[in-house]
């Protein structure tokens, strides 16, 4: 009996890195997908976003019956809880990584994403996710602390962006609609780093309490 | 073991205490039935003698409640009367073994159950003097109704034992059962506990020894295998058919970058999240072996999973025959982007060979058709030998990379002059420099390096003729030979228009050119600094770019001695 709930245990986590894995190739989808103006990749992290969608249910019902069936404490305890909350905040990731897809889909052609940082907004993102799924697997703590404060990063450049947009308004109206989409999209970006420091600090609560 | 030590104990207190009620009660009982007895016999002489003399009105005379029963029988065995029972239900008594015994021998004795009072009954006959016999009678409890007088006190006894031998039993059993419980298991021959335990003490200590050696041979073996399996440079994960990790090697670890801790049961994925990697793993899970390409970092990593099946033991999981999974990592980056390089080389060669092979065929195709006027003939043609000119050039290039690229391995040694090899290709270019107006020089002394004399030449030559040709009308091109303690060097230095810092890594691939060469339509294949890097490779040697990208290069070439 208990071993089948260690194993449990165990595959929790195991679902755990592979949601997280899916919210990455849903954002890497997205960000290419916009920055290539490839129609194929925005499918594909729409597609994502489903798997995504199915994984976290799948997630809370194995998490709830483990709550009913084991009454676990302490440490488990935590990490089932901890699970619970990375999952709302891995889904919120995999719905923003569907909206930059569809937004994309109204930028194609626009040369304005590549005379601001948005790529490299993008990139500081998808690289605080990969981190705090990694801190999550390597239960490294330092890591997930590095993430929180990478956050910083991430909202530099998106005011950044934000002014690197208003100039590129000023300088030529007509391309305001594509500049404001670019900044929803590195709106999302900005969130999806918080979604990114929100699962750090549940890995940082799971390991230290 | 301490409740059946206490149960026992109770059980046998128990047990002693109803077995000793039951052999005493039996024995007072008999000494009651003896009592009985004599009293019967004394008590019926002295009526029979009062009878013999008084005659039956001394036995109606008698009070009915006496607790002897007497009664009076005819030699016919007909009751004439009786103290207790009603003369008329009583039947013949001549067969009652008191009677008949009395009246053969004159007194008759019998202890039996009295039907007409329903009792045990002691019974005392004696013959009267007119032949008629008297008998009394006294009943006793039977020897149950007096244990059952006794049970309360039997009752209270065992419960008082049984309390006793609770307490005691325990404290005894305590007793006996630590010394069990302080065994040192892991050293059970040196516990001096009881005797009789020793059998199995040593018994112990010979299955710990056997275990021991087991362990020690598992752990030597396993070492061995982490020995072997951390020194391959391939990576290797053995999973189990739930994709969990059983094995881990070192390089593996390195392959995946991965930092996890490899001695938790982690499943596979912790070690990489990539789309590639689990989708190999589905398969192999699903029985098909497979072979891909993961990217991790700047890595190239083969991946080759392989399903592990078989029935050598007994079967469980859904896929009976699954027993795990073979994950082998190879470190493909250099083939995979030498890979890249040719065939990046490929295609650049064809469409550098496309080029001038369109043109000709247009001039020619005009020409040929008879549209071209009679002045424009020598135009073309003089265009189309150019342009063959440079497909020549082009394919000489080639032709010597390829060279180079084969001679990578074997190297023919022989003591090159670097001050004669620069003077020269400096002759060699002396009319192309001429042309521009460009002055060459040469400074420095002798040195001489091991090598290829052809490589170096190749080298030099294509060095000093881009100092050249990139260079500014009126230019200057210095090179230089210096003997360094344990390397030669040579130094081009141009007054061109530079190469700007970011394009300077550029350079040395073949056909890369700068936009701005292209631009003022220099001749140049874009494979001459290409050459340039692979002869001084050839040679062990190095080679430095310096340049500010707005006037003049200096390449530095360092060639070892050895």
């Amino acid at each position: 009996m208990r071993e089948s709930y260690q194993k449990q245990l165990q595959t929790l986590h195991t679902e755990l890195i592979r949601m997280g894995a899916y919210c990455e190739e849903a954002i890497a989808y997205a960000i290419k997908g916009l920055l290539d103006d490839d129609a194929e990749l925005r499918r594909k992290a729409l597609e994502m976003e489903e798997t995504i969608n199915e994984k976290e249910r799948a997630i809370e019902y194995f998490c709830i019956r483990l709550l009913l069936r084991e009454q676990p404490v302490a440490r488990d305890l935590r990490q089932i809880t901890t699970a619970q909350k990375m999952i709302i905040d891995m889904e919120r990731i995999g719905d923003q990584a569907t909206d930059i897809a569809e937004i994309s889909a109204f930028m194609v052609g626009s040369a304005v994403k590549s005379d601001i940082h948005i790529a490299d907004m993008a990139a500081a993102a998808a690289k605080m996710l990969t981190d705090s799924v990694d801190s999550f697997v390597e239960g490294d703590i330092e890591k997930a602390r590095r993430v929180i404060e990478d956050d910083d990063l991430v909202d530099e450049l998106f005011t950044k962006v934000k002014s690197e947009l208003i100039e590129q308004i000023m300088k030529d109206s007509t391309k305001g609609g594509a500049c404001l989409d670019l900044l929803m999209i590195a709106k999302y970006l900005e969130r999806i780093g918080d979604h990114a420091v929100n699962i750090a600090e549940a890995v940082v609560y799971s390991i230290e309490g | 073991m301490k409740r059946r030590i206490l149960l026992f104990t109770c059980l046998l207190a128990g047990l002693s205490i109803i077995l000793t009620t039951v052999v005493l009660n039996n024995i007072s009982y008999r000494n009651l039935v003896l009592e009985a007895r004599q009293q019967l016999k004394a008590e019926s002489e002295l009526v029979g003698a009062a009878v013999n003399m008084g005659g039956l009105a001394y036995l109606e005379s008698l009070s009915p409640d006496m607790e002897t029963r007497f009664s009076l029988i005819s030699p016919k065995g007909r009751v004439i009367f009786d103290s207790r029972a009603n003369l008329g239900e009583l039947g013949d008594h001549s067969d009652r073994p008191e009677v008949a015994e009395a009246l053969a021998t004159g007194r008759g004795e019998s202890f039996r159950f009295s039907g007409t009072i329903g009792k045990r009954t002691v019974y005392y006959a004696l013959r009267l003097r007119d032949g008629d016999v008297l008998r009394a009678a006294i009943t006793v409890d039977s020897v149950y109704m007096d244990l059952f007088r006794l049970l309360p006190f039997m009752i209270v006894a065992v419960a008082a034992i049984a309390l006793l031998a609770l307490i005691v039993g325990g404290k005894v059993t305590r007793a006996i059962v630590e010394p069990i419980n302080k065994l040192n298991l892991n050293a059970p021959e040196e516990n001096a506990v009881y005797e009789e335990l020793s059998p199995l003490l040593s018994r112990m200590k010979r299955q710990n020894d056997v275990i021991d050696a087991q362990m020690s041979e598992i752990r030597q073996k396993q070492a061995e295998f982490t020995a072997i399996t951390d020194n391959m440079r391939e990576g290797l994960l053995v999973l189990d058919q739930d994709a969990y990790v059983l094995t881990c090697n070192k390089s593996a670890m390195k392959l995946l970058q991965s930092r996890i801790d490899p001695s938790v049961r982690q499943n596979a994925l912790a070690f990489n999240r990539s789309d590639a990697f689990s989708e190999a793993i589905g398969k192999a899970a699903g029985g098909l072996r497979s072979e891909s390409v993961l990217r991790v970092g700047a890595k190239s990593i083969q991946l080759i999973a392989t399903p592990v099946q078989g029935r050598d033991y007994e079967p469980e999981g859904p896929d009976p025959d699954m027993k795990g999974i073979i994950l082998f990592l190879q470190d493909v980056t250099e083939r995979e982007d030498r890979e890249k390089l040719r065939r990046e080389f490929t295609a650049n060669v064809s469409h550098e060979l496309k080029t001038p092979l369109t043109s000709i065929s247009g001039y020619a195709e005009i020409i040929a058709s008879g549209l071209a006027k009679g002045d424009d003939v020598p135009r073309f043609a003089a265009n189309i030998y150019n342009e063959t000119k440079r497909l020549i050039t082009l394919i000489g290039d080639i032709m010597t990379l390829s060279r180079l690229d084969d001679k990578g391995t074997a190297i023919a040694n022989e003591t090159v002059d670097l001050r004669g090899l620069a003077e020269e290709v400096i002759e060699r270019l002396k009319d192309m420099a001429y042309r521009k107006n460009i002055t060459v020089t040469l400074s420095g002394g002798e040195a001489s390096v091991q090598g290829l004399r052809q490589a170096l030449d190749e080298s030099l030559y294509n060095l000093v003729e881009n100092a050249v040709k990139y260079n500014r009308p009126d230019g200057k091109v210095e090179v230089s030979v210096e003997d360094g303690a344990d390397a030669a060097i040579l130094t081009v230095k141009d007054t061109g228009a530079g190469i700007p810092p970011s394009e300077q890594e550029r350079v040395f691939e073949r056909f890369y050119r700068l936009e701005k060469s292209r631009n003022n339509a220099i001749e140049g294949t874009g494979l001459g600094l290409s050459i340039v890097k692979h002869g001084v490779q050839l040679h062990g040697g190095e080679i430095f770019l310096d340049s500010d990208g707005a006037s003049g290069t200096t390449v530095t070439i360092k060639l070892p001695k050895g």
